[in-house]
């Protein structure tokens, strides 16, 4: 029973179900809490089943459950179902724990939010899991196509939750647009892949491609396509800039959506097709390069941002390409590890700045300072996250980061190994920071004269949620008077942090076996570059004992460059107007000089033609007798001799 | 020769010569005059071809009402303009060379054609049949050609009508 | 004589009275060609019938006549007419469709 993919298929369809309800039953639907019991029931069963199945399926136990869909020409095409193995199911239990507890923790954080706009948001949540889960479980790239812009849909709805705020509208449809583009080349390398295999099932291609059976000609195309797509979900330069502005969407969006499963479905897709890629070294060293990029590109602009949001949506980036990077480097399993560890500690670390957020009614780190003392436990478990992702032995991100590193070392990528180690550092560095500036130093306001080492209000626009709850507390009681967020939302965060250090214990002693071996020095090195970063904001942020501007000033051009993010955002912004400009000057041309140019040649030869004709009428019936009189002998001569 | 023979070429002579007259006369009168003679050829055409009653029909219609018509308007028009009619001709090459055309191509037609010689015996009264066969089985078209000619009549009367 | 004799005939009227509606310039001209077609027309139908031993085209014959005269009334009548209105006969002059 448990080991035939049904257990996967209920944990599947269970969210099915609660999206279906929510959908169909209108009133429900309205109701708001009840819509959202709802969903974390349904939420609930799906995470037991999910559980269930990964138990069932650990070791090398692989259940497919599929149905015949896209009949062709007596040959299925494509089918629909379940592909459940060691690594779906555990990705599928990740998925169904930071569901279930983003939707508990939800029932507290938009608390204030209206009824119908409550059970609109569980029914984007339950929609969001079931396509996600159904994504995991693929056991096609048909199926792993459709559901993949399932999960963009639902991003886009739910980045766009507050759709009355231009902001968040406009987000929205960058984060959909931007990872379209992305798209269009997973979609081109899935046609193009099944024209080279005759296939789509991900099982039938990993046997003909064990047997070599795979013509190596033209892959890396083919490969280079699928990795596009990834790029676009994962967020990979340069298609990494549509991430920060998802942070419009509400916090726990963010934490399931933006940090914990969707955005990591790109990396799962290079993970699940691991041996595909393995074919074409190539492709592969591209992903490295563009992973380690990336991760060094967005930990330097995570330390600039003073939104607190921002900066974790910057470490997402960073550590998507992490995972990237040892899956370019040839040990996927590090990368796949990684995700889900960081799965982990990232959903922690949004949700516990959503209590934040919650509790002092802004976004920007220069409003907060001292919280540890309203809200001890969220900064309790903050922290946990923050040595997580910092990758501090006894906690999560430790191996699974050490791991990284050691598997792009022994990918023999020595560059982009350099890179990931000041990754490591830069990560400690703007964890911390966050930590010490909400959670214990003096607020910045209160500090005379101490700018921090961001631009203040360098993106003042970006005040996300916040500006939303402030908006509620006004009407509340106490006004900023920071306070610990509610059981709904502090159960989560404990159990998420228990977990991450539950895991990180567990790893500290209990080495998996290693696919490569690393050199002793790597872990000290590791360890250290990230003491070394909290040390850093320590003295920065905590002590003041550096002056947060001269370090700013010390990194200038890096530091201004950062703070205008690179001037990606900018080129994206010009090539899109030019492209759009210029396609439509070109248009606009075709539209001017053929389209209206043919008319109107045509109307004037008309109206020319019509005034030469003309004068054949001229009135008088003798003439049009005489015209009769020789058509009549036209048509005789036409019959006589025709 | 026979006389049937002599007596088709006679009429055709007279036909096709007062028909030549209609259309070159240049005195109007004079040209209604020949059309007189053409119709009254006709008639006499149709008697050849047994057709007694269309001949006398063609005599009291078209010799008579016919160029009784068109004296009167011609009449009628010379008086209103104070001075004689008299018509003159235009494009009478290229009529000419269309018409000839025309005929030499249906003469062409007619040539290429094998018709039959000899014309059958007509049993009985030709006009008693033809009486009969049109009050029975072109009885509707009868009908109706009353009620057209009504309506022409009707219609003349109505453009001639004297000023107000 | 055979039926050619009197259709070769009738071709000739009907030619020459195109001829004429073709050619001439009062409008009571064009009319008496349309006369002289009409009626080689008849010759036609009447010789047509008197060959196939059929009645029919005697009778149409008799309809034709019937319609010509027709013709001829309300044609002059409308010339009569014209003339009153355009104080002219000539066909020329007749152009107000012209285009």
């Amino acid at each position: 029973m448990a080991g035939d993919g049904t257990l996967a298929l209920a944990a599947l369809l269970l969210h099915a179900v609660a999206f279906l309800v929510l959908a169909v039953a209108a009133p429900l639907r309205r109701l708001g809490r009840p819509a959202g019991y709802v969903s974390i029931l349904c939420a609930a069963g799906s995470l037991a089943a999910a559980v269930l199945s990964w138990r069932a399926h650990a070791g090398e136990a692989i259940s497919r459950l599929v149905w015949t869909w896209l009949p062709t020409e007596g040959q299925t095409l494509a089918t629909v179902g379940v592909l459940a193995d060691a690594d779906s199911t555990l990705m599928l239990t990740l998925v169904a724990l930071v569901a279930l507890l983003v939707q508990v923790y939800s029932l507290g954080y938009l608390s204030d939010e209206s009824a119908p706009a409550l059970g609109r948001y569980y029914a984007y949540q339950s929609l969001f899991a079931f396509s996600m889960m159904g994504l995991v479980l693929a056991p096609n790239f048909v199926q792993l196509f459709i559901c993949w812009e399932l999960v963009g849909l639902c991003s886009y709805l739910l980045i766009g939750f507050w759709y009355q705020r231009p902001a968040a509208a406009r987000a929205a449809l960058k984060a959909f647009w931007i990872t379209k583009a992305g798209d269009v080349g997973f979609l081109i390398g899935i046609v193009l892949l099944w024209r080279h295999t005759g296939t789509f099932d991900l099982a039938e291609m990993r046997v003909l491609a064990g047997n070599g059976a795979i013509p190596l000609a033209g892959l890396a195309v083919i490969t280079f396509c699928i990795y596009l797509g990834a790029v676009g979900k994962s967020a990979q330069f340069p298609l990494h800039i549509w991430l920060p502005d998802a942070m419009e969407g509400p916090t726990p969006v963010s934490a399931l959506i933006h940090a914990a499963t969707m955005v990591t479905a790109g990396v799962y897709l290079l993970h699940r097709t691991d041996w595909l890629f393995a074919l074409t070294p190539d492709v592969l060293a591209i992903v490295v390069w563009i992973g380690a990029f990336t991760a060094l590109l967005s930990a330097v602009l995570a330390c600039v941002q003073t939104d607190i949001k921002r900066v974790l949506a910057y470490s997402t980036v960073s550590q998507l390409s992490y995972m990237m990077a040892a899956i370019g480097a040839g040990f996927s399993a590090a990368g796949f590890f990684h995700l889900l560890t960081h799965g982990i500690f990232k959903a922690l670390l949004f949700l516990g700045a959503g209590a934040v957020i919650h509790a002092a009614h802004s976004n920007d780190l220069t409003d907060m300072g001292r919280l540890a003392r309203r809200m001890p436990q969220t900064a309790i478990v903050f922290t946990v996250g923050a040595l997580s992702l910092a990758g501090l032995p006894l906690f999560a991100g430790f191996l699974s980061k050490e791991e990284i590193l050691g598997a792009v070392r022994a990918g023999g990528f020595t560059a982009p190994f350099a890179m990931l180690i000041l990754v490591a550092f830069l990560t400690a560095f703007y964890m911390f920071r966050v930590v010490f500036l909400a959670f214990f130093a003096e607020p910045v306001a209160l500090h005379a004269g101490a700018p921090v080492a961001a631009g203040v209000g360098a993106h003042a626009s970006h005040v996300a949620d916040a500006g939303h709850h402030a908006s509620h507390a006004a009407a509340g009681v106490a006004a900023h008077e920071p306070h610990e967020p509610p059981a709904s939302m502090l159960l989560p965060l404990w159990v998420l942090a228990l977990l991450s250090v539950a895991i990180g214990v567990y790893f500290t002693f209990v080495h998996p076996e290693p696919e490569f071996t690393s050199p002793a020095w790597l872990m000290p090195v590791a360890v250290g570059s990230a003491v070394a970063g909290i040390l850093l904001a320590w003295a920065t942020y905590q002590r003041r004992a550096i002056d947060a501007a001269s370090l700013a000033a010390a990194f200038g051009p890096i530091y201004r460059s950062a703070l205008a993010r690179f001037w990606i955002d900018d080129v994206f912004e010009r090539a899109y107007l030019l492209a759009i400009l210029g396609f439509s000057r070109v248009i606009g041309w075709i539209d001017r000089y053929l389209v209206d140019g043919v008319l109107n040649m045509l109307s004037a030869w008309t109206v020319t033609a019509a005034d030469d004709l003309r004068t054949m009428q001229s009135g008088r019936a003798q003439d049009y007798v005489y015209g009769i009189a020789v058509g009549l002998l036209v048509l005789l001569l036409w019959v006589q001799f025709g | 020769m026979t006389a049937d023979a002599v007596a088709f070429w006679c009429l055709a002579v007279v036909l096709v010569g007062s028909a030549l007259a209609v259309v070159l006369t240049k005195n109007l009168f004079h040209a209604v005059l020949w059309l007189a003679l053409a119709l009254t050829g006709t008639a006499g055409v149709f008697l050849l071809l047994d057709a007694e009653f269309i001949a006398a029909v063609q005599l009291l219609l078209y010799a008579g009402g016919i160029v009784t018509i068109v004296v009167f308007a011609i009449v009628v028009t010379e008086r209103l303009v104070g001075e004689r009619i008299s018509q003159t001709s235009r494009r009478i090459a290229g009529g000419a060379v269309v018409a000839g055309g025309v005929l030499a191509l249906i003469l062409n037609a007619v040539r290429g054609q094998v018709f039959p010689a000899a014309r059958p015996e007509m049993v009985g009264d030709l006009t008693r049949t033809v009486g009969e066969t049109v009050m029975t089985r072109f009885v509707l078209a009868f009908e109706l050609l009353a009620v057209l000619m009504l309506a022409a009549l009707m219609g003349a009367i109505y453009f001639a009508r004297p000023d107000d | 004589m055979g039926l050619q004799a009197y259709l070769t005939l009738a071709a000739i009227v009907f030619c020459i009275g195109l001829f004429g509606v073709m050619t001439r310039r009062n409008t009571i001209g064009i009319l008496l060609g349309i006369e002289l077609m009409l009626n080689s027309v008849n010759i036609n139908l009447v010789a047509f019938g008197r060959y196939s031993g059929d009645v029919t085209g005697m009778v149409f014959t008799v309809f034709t006549i019937c319609i010509t005269v027709a013709e001829a009334a309300v044609g002059l009548a409308i010339v009569i007419l014209l003339f009153r209105v355009r104080r002219t006969v000539t066909a020329d002059h007749l152009d107000l469709l012209r285009g």
